[in-house]
C-alpha cells in the first residue's frame, strides 16, 4: 500500500509537468488553431535560459526563473509576431512543419554553445525529501504540484477576471465575433504565444530537478501531446485532467502491470479515446478522458 | 648542367618516392594524414560526442606540434551524423571519397557504426574503435577492424560476479535501458551470476529517455533485491538512486561504465553517496592528480574552456593510440602495415590509469576489464584492479 | 478531363524532367566524386519512393499524417526477415509492400470515425505503439538489438556498389512514379482530389470518402514500405528507434518542401532532405576557425531552411477545409 503511495505521489507529480505542457499546447491551439510541436523546445529553451540567468549572470534562483519565464514569453511573442501568425488560417500540417522547424532551430542554437551541448546540470533547488508520516515525498516533486496549482489558480483569475483575459476567450471561442466586438484579435494571438511558450517554460523549469537541464529534455512534451488530446484539445482544465490522468496511469502501470506496459500506455490510452470519444473530444468536455 | 641533373635527379626521386606509396595510399600524402570522425554532436549521445573529439583533436595538435608523424601533419575530419544511420551513410561516402581518410576513428552509435563499417572496409580504410558496444565491430575478425572499448558483456559479468562473492548478495537485480546496450548488460549479468550458481531475480527495464523511475524502483524494491545492477546512462542513474533513498530504501546498487561519470555525483549529491561502478577508463579529478594528468588537464583546459572528463580521455587516448601505431608503423604507411603494427604493439598503463590495450593477429579486441569503483565523499574511488 | 490532350505535353515533361535529373546526377558526380553522388542519389531516390506514399495519403486525398514512419518501417522489417528468411530479394520487395499496404489499412481505421487533426493524432499514436511492438517482439525483431540486412542481390548478382545501388533505386522509384501517375488519373485519383477538396460534396457526387481515404492508405502505406525495403538494404542494419517521429517528420517536410500536390514534389523534396544536410556539411568545411565546430549550425541551417520553405509557399501542402 505505501509503495503504491509513493508511486501515485510521483505520478501526480510528473502528471503536472506532463498537464502544464499540455496546458501550453491547448492555449496556443484554442486561440490560434495552430499544433504547436516546438513546446518541447520551448520548455528545454526555460531550462536553459534559467540556468544561464542563474549561474552564468549570476542571478539569484527565484530571479532567475522568473527571468527565464519571461524571456522565453517574449521570444514566444516574437516569433508570433514574425512567423507563426503567417500559419493561421492555413491547414494544420503548415503550422505543425513551422513550429517543428522552428523548435529545431531552438535545438540547434543551444546545441551551438559547447557548455550546454555535452552537460547535464541541475539547478539547486529542491533536492530534500518531505515525510508525511511514513510516506515520503520528494521536494521537487511537491514543488511541482503546489506550482502547478498557483499557475492553475492565476490562470483562472486571468481569464475570469481581466480584461485581456475575457478578450482572449472571447478571441477563442469565435475570432470574427470578437473582432466585431472590438477585440484586438491579432494582438491576442501575440498574447495567446507568449502565455503558451511562459508556460512551457515554467514546466522546464519545474522538471529541471527532475530530470535536470539538458538538450533532450523536450522529449517529454510527447507525453504532453496525448494528454491534451485526452483532455479535449480544446479545453484547459481538460488538458490539465489529461496531463495528471496521464502521469498517474503511465506510474501506476508500471507497477502493477508487465514490463514494457507503461511505455505504451499513454499511446494506447490517445487511440482509445479518440476511437471511443470522438464527439466528445471535439466538443471539448472537460476531463473528457480525464475522469 | 650538374645542378640540372640532380634537380632532375630529386625530381624523379621524389615522384617515384610519392607514387611508390604516399600518392597510392588515401588520405595520406607527403604533408598529411588525414582521420575521419563520425561522430554525434547533436543526437541522443551529443553529450559524449563533444569530448572525444576535443580529446582526439588535443593529441593530433601535440602530435602536429612535435613535427608531426614522420613529418606528415594529422588533420581529424569530423562530420555529425546526429545517431541517424543514413545521415552516417553518406558522411562515411563523403570521408572516404572526398576527404580521402586514411582511417576512421571512434564512430559514434551503434545504428551509425553498423550502417557505415561495410562502406568503411569496402573501400579499404581502417575502421578503429567505434563507440558500440556490438559483437560485429570486432568479430568475425577482419584485417583493418579494431576495438578497444571492453564489451558489456564480458566486464559486467566479471563485476557482478566479484560484486556478490565479496557480498555475498543474494537477490541480484537489474534496471536496465530496453535498447542494445541494456541488453548487452543483461547477457553479462546472467552469465555471471549463472557461474555463481545464481539466476537474475528480478528485472524491469525503462525507455531512453524516461521522465520517472519511481515505478520500476517499487518493483524492485517488492522483490526484496539486495543488490542492482543498473544498466542506465547518469540521468537515470542518478533517478534511480534518488528514488531509492527517498523510499528509505538502502539497497547496494552497481552501474555500467556509462553511469560512471563525474556526472553521476556531480547531480546526485548526497542521494548517489555509496553507488557502485564499473571503470574501465578513471574519471581525471583535478584534485589529487599526479603531475603529469594535473599538466593535462590544465591543457585541456586552456584550449576548450571546460573540464576534462572521462571521455576527454577516452578521446585522448584514442588518438594516442593512433599516433603511436602510425609512428611504429614508419615512413610507408598503409592501412595493411598500421593494422600489422597495431597487433604486435601493447600500449601499457599510463598516468590517466588506463587499462594495458593489446590486440593480436587473432584478436582485434584490445581489452576486456573493468575495475570496481565506488562514489565516496562526493567523488569516485577505485576499489579494484581491473578484474580478469 | 480525358487522357488524350494531356498525352502529348506529358511526353515531354518526361523528357525534361529526365533531362533535368540527369544533369543534376551528371553535376553532383564531377562536383562530389562519383561514390559519394551515387550514394546521394541512391538515399534521395529511396527516399523520394518513400515520399511518394506521403504524397499520396497528404497531398492527393488531403489527409494529416503523423506516423508514416512506421509504415516504412514495416517495409523494411518485412523485406529483411523475407530476405534473411532465403526469399530473394527481388520477391521480397513487393511482398514488403504487401506488408505496408496491411499496415495503410490499420492506420487508416479511425478516419472512419475521427476526421482532420484528431486522424492526424491517432496516425501518430498508431505510429508509436508499431515502433514499441517492433522493440517487443523480440523474438522475431530482436527488439531493441536490431537486424542485420543481407545485401540487395539479384541471381548471383549482388549490388554492392554505389552505383549498382543508385540504379536500382532509381529504376524502382520510375516504376513507382508510372503507376502512382496512372492511378492519380484514375478515377480513384479523381475521387482523391475530390475529398480533400471537400468530403462532403464528393460524399453528395456519389465518392465515398472512407473508401477513398482506405485506399489512398493503402497505396501510400505500400509506397512507403516500399521505399522502406530498399532503405534497409542501402543502409544494412534496422532498428526499431530509426523509424521513430524523426523519420515521419522528415517524410512531411519532404512533401511539403517538394510540393505535395506533384508527384515529382517527392523527388525535390527528398533531394532537399537528403541531400541539403549533406551540401550544408560540405559547406561547413569551407568555414573558417571554430565556426565548423558547432554542432548545432546543421540543425539551425536545417530548421530555417524548413521555416523558409513554409513560410514562403504554404500552399505545398493540399488545402484542403480544415476539419476537427
Amino acid at each position: 500500500m505505501l509503495s503504491f503511495l509513493q508511486v501515485l505521489s510521483s505520478g501526480i507529480a510528473i502528471g503536472c509537468v506532463y498537464g502544464l505542457v499540455a496546458l501550453s499546447f491547448v492555449l496556443v491551439f484554442k486561440a490560434t488553431e495552430t499544433v504547436s510541436f516546438m513546446q518541447g523546445d520551448l520548455l528545454m529553451l526555460g531550462g536553459f535560459a534559467g540556468l544561464a540567468l542563474h549561474l552564468a549572470a549570476g542571478w539569484p534562483l527565484a530571479l532567475a526563473a522568473v527571468g527565464a519565464v519571461l524571456a522565453v514569453a517574449l521570444l514566444g511573442a516574437g516569433l508570433e509576431r514574425v512567423a507563426l501568425r503567417r500559419a493561421i488560417g492555413q491547414p494544420h500540417l503548415v503550422a505543425v512543419l513551422l513550429t517543428f522547424g522552428l523548435g529545431m532551430m531552438m535545438r540547434g542554437g543551444v546545441a551551438s554553445v559547447p557548455a550546454a551541448a555535452q552537460d547535464m546540470y541541475r539547478l539547486p533547488f529542491a533536492a530534500d525529501t518531505l515525510g508525511i508520516g511514513p510516506l515520503v515525498l520528494a521536494a521537487s516533486h511537491v514543488w511541482v504540484v503546489l506550482a502547478t496549482v498557483v499557475l492553475v489558480l492565476l490562470l483562472a483569475l486571468f481569464f475570469r477576471h481581466t480584461r485581456a483575459g475575457l478578450a482572449l476567450r472571447a478571441c477563442s471561442e469565435d475570432a470574427r465575433v470578437a473582432a466585431l466586438m472590438g477585440v484586438p484579435v491579432a494582438r491576442m494571438h501575440t498574447l495567446a504565444w507568449a502565455l503558451g511558450a511562459g508556460l512551457a517554460a515554467v514546466a522546464g523549469l519545474l522538471l529541471a530537478p527532475i530530470t535536470f537541464v539538458h538538450l533532450n529534455m523536450g522529449l517529454i512534451a510527447l507525453k504532453a501531446f496525448p494528454a491534451a488530446v485526452l483532455g479535449g484539445l480544446t479545453s484547459l482544465p481538460g488538458a490539465l485532467a489529461g496531463g495528471l490522468f496521464l502521469g498517474v496511469v503511465e506510474a501506476l502501470a508500471g507497477l502493477v502491470l508487465p514490463e514494457g506496459a507503461k511505455d505504451v500506455v499513454p499511446y494506447v490510452l490517445l487511440m482509445a479515446a479518440l476511437l471511443l470519444f470522438p464527439q466528445g473530444l471535439a466538443a471539448g468536455r472537460a476531463g473528457g478522458g480525464g475522469r | 648542367m650538374k645542378r640540372l641533373r640532380r634537380l632532375a635527379l630529386a625530381l624523379f626521386a621524389a615522384l617515384a618516392g610519392t607514387s611508390l606509396h604516399a600518392a597510392d595510399v588515401a588520405g595520406v600524402s607527403a604533408r598529411e594524414i588525414v582521420v575521419g570522425h563520425i561522430s554525434d554532436l547533436s543526437g541522443p549521445i551529443a553529450m559524449l560526442g563533444t569530448p572525444v573529439r576535443d580529446g582526439m583533436l588535443m593529441r593530433f595538435d601535440e602530435a602536429n606540434a612535435a613535427g608531426g608523424v614522420h613529418g606528415r601533419r594529422l588533420r581529424l575530419a569530423v562530420e555529425d551524423a546526429g545517431y541517424d544511420p543514413k545521415r552516417g551513410v553518406l558522411a562515411a561516402r563523403k570521408l572516404v571519397q572526398r576527404d580521402k581518410a586514411f582511417a576512421f576513428i571512434a564512430t559514434m552509435g551503434t545504428p551509425v557504426v553498423m550502417a557505415t563499417m561495410p562502406v568503411v572496409l569496402e573501400a579499404g580504410r581502417l575502421h578503429l574503435f567505434p563507440f558500440s558496444p556490438h559483437k560485429a565491430t570486432y568479430e568475425p575478425l577482419h584485417p583493418l577492424k579494431f576495438q578497444n572499448f571492453a564489451p558489456y558483456q564480458d566486464y559486467m559479468e566479471a563485476a557482478t560476479r566479484h560484486m556478490v562473492q565479496a557480498g555475498g548478495y543474494r537477490r541480484t537485480c537489474l534496471l536496465y535501458q530496453d535498447d542494445d546496450y541494456g541488453l548487452e548488460v543483461m547477457k553479462g549479468v546472467e552469465t555471471g551470476l549463472e557461474r555463481l550458481g545464481q539466476t537474475l531475480f528480478e528485472r524491469t527495464g525503462y525507455k531512453r529517455g524516461a521522465t520517472d523511475l519511481s515505478s520500476q524502483v517499487a518493483r524492485l524494491r517488492a522483490a526484496e533485491c539486495d543488490l542492482v545492477v543498473l544498466a542506465t546512462v547518469v540521468r537515470e542513474t542518478v533517478a534511480a538512486m534518488a528514488e531509492a533513498r527517498r523510499i528509505g530504501w538502502k539497497v547496494d546498487m552497481l552501474v555500467t561504465a556509462s553511469g560512471y561519470s563525474a556526472q553521476t555525483h556531480e547531480l546526485g549529491g548526497d542521494a548517489v553517496e555509496g553507488l557502485y561502478g564499473v571503470s574501465v577508463l578513471p574519471h581525471p579529478y583535478a584534485e589529487g592528480a599526479n603531475s603529469q594528468l594535473a599538466d593535462w588537464i590544465e591543457r585541456y583546459r586552456a584550449r576548450f574552456g571546460a573540464a576534462p572528463n572521462v571521455w576527454s580521455v577516452m578521446g585522448y587516448s584514442l588518438a594516442d593510440m593512433f599516433v603511436r601505431t602510425a609512428e611504429a608503423t614508419g615512413r610507408d604507411l598503409t592501412p595493411e602495415a598500421f593494422a600489422r603494427t597495431l597487433e604486435r604493439l601493447e600500449f601499457t598503463r599510463d598516468y590517466f590509469g588506463s587499462p594495458s590495450y593489446r590486440f593480436s593477429a587473432d584478436d582485434h579486441l584490445g581489452n576486456r576489464h573493468g575495475r570496481l569503483a565506488q562514489i565516496r565523499n562526493g567523488r569516485w574511488e577505485l576499489i579494484t584492479d581491473y578484474l580478469r | 478531363m480525358s487522357a488524350t490532350p494531356v498525352a502529348a505535353p506529358e511526353g515531354l515533361r518526361v523528357l525534361r524532367a529526365a533531362f533535368v535529373w540527369g544533369l543534376l546526377l551528371a553535376l553532383a558526380v564531377g562536383w562530389l566524386g562519383a561514390d559519394f553522388a551515387f550514394s546521394q542519389a541512391t538515399l534521395v531516390a529511396t527516399y523520394a519512393i518513400a515520399g511518394l506514399g506521403v504524397v499520396i495519403i497528404v497531398g492527393q486525398a488531403g489527409q494529416i499524417v503523423l506516423g508514416q514512419g512506421a509504415l516504412v518501417a514495416l517495409g523494411a522489417y518485412a523485406q529483411t526477415l523475407l530476405v534473411q528468411a532465403g526469399v530473394a530479394p527481388l520477391l521480397a520487395l513487393p511482398l514488403a509492400a504487401t506488408v505496408g499496404a496491411l499496415g495503410g489499412v490499420l492506420a487508416s481505421l479511425p478516419a472512419g470515425r475521427l476526421g482532420g487533426l484528431y486522424f492526424g493524432m491517432s496516425t501518430l499514436a498508431f505510429a508509436l505503439i508499431v515502433e514499441e511492438a517492433l522493440v517487443r517482439w523480440e523474438s522475431l525483431t530482436h527488439g531493441a538489438a536490431g537486424l542485420m540486412v543481407p545485401g540487395f542481390g539479384l541471381a548471383g548478382w549482388q549490388a554492392d556498389t554505389p552505383l549498382a545501388q543508385a540504379a536500382v533505386s532509381i529504376v524502382v522509384l520510375l516504376i513507382a512514379l508510372a503507376l502512382a501517375a496512372r492511378l492519380l488519373r484514375s478515377r480513384l485519383g479523381r475521387a482523391w482530389r475530390a475529398v480533400r477538396e471537400d468530403e462532403a460534396a464528393a460524399d453528395a457526387c456519389g465518392i465515398a470518402p472512407g473508401a477513398a481515404k482506405l485506399r489512398a492508405f493503402i497505396v501510400g502505406g505500400s509506397l512507403s514500405a516500399l521505399g522502406g525495403s530498399l532503405y534497409a538494404h542501402w543502409i544494412g542494419f534496422i532498428s526499431p528507434e530509426q523509424f521513430g517521429l524523426v523519420f515521419s517528420f522528415e517524410l512531411l517536410m519532404l512533401a511539403f518542401i517538394g510540393g505535395a500536390r506533384r508527384l515529382s514534389g517527392a523527388v525535390w523534396g527528398a533531394l532537399v532532405v537528403v541531400a541539403i544536410p549533406q551540401a550544408i556539411a560540405v559547406l561547413r568545411d569551407t568555414l573558417p576557425g571554430d565556426w565548423a565546430r558547432s554542432a548545432g549550425l546543421e540543425l539551425v541551417l536545417f530548421g530555417a531552411i524548413i521555416v523558409a520553405v513554409v513560410l514562403l509557399r504554404p500552399q505545398g501542402l493540399a488545402s484542403g477545409p480544415r476539419s476537427g
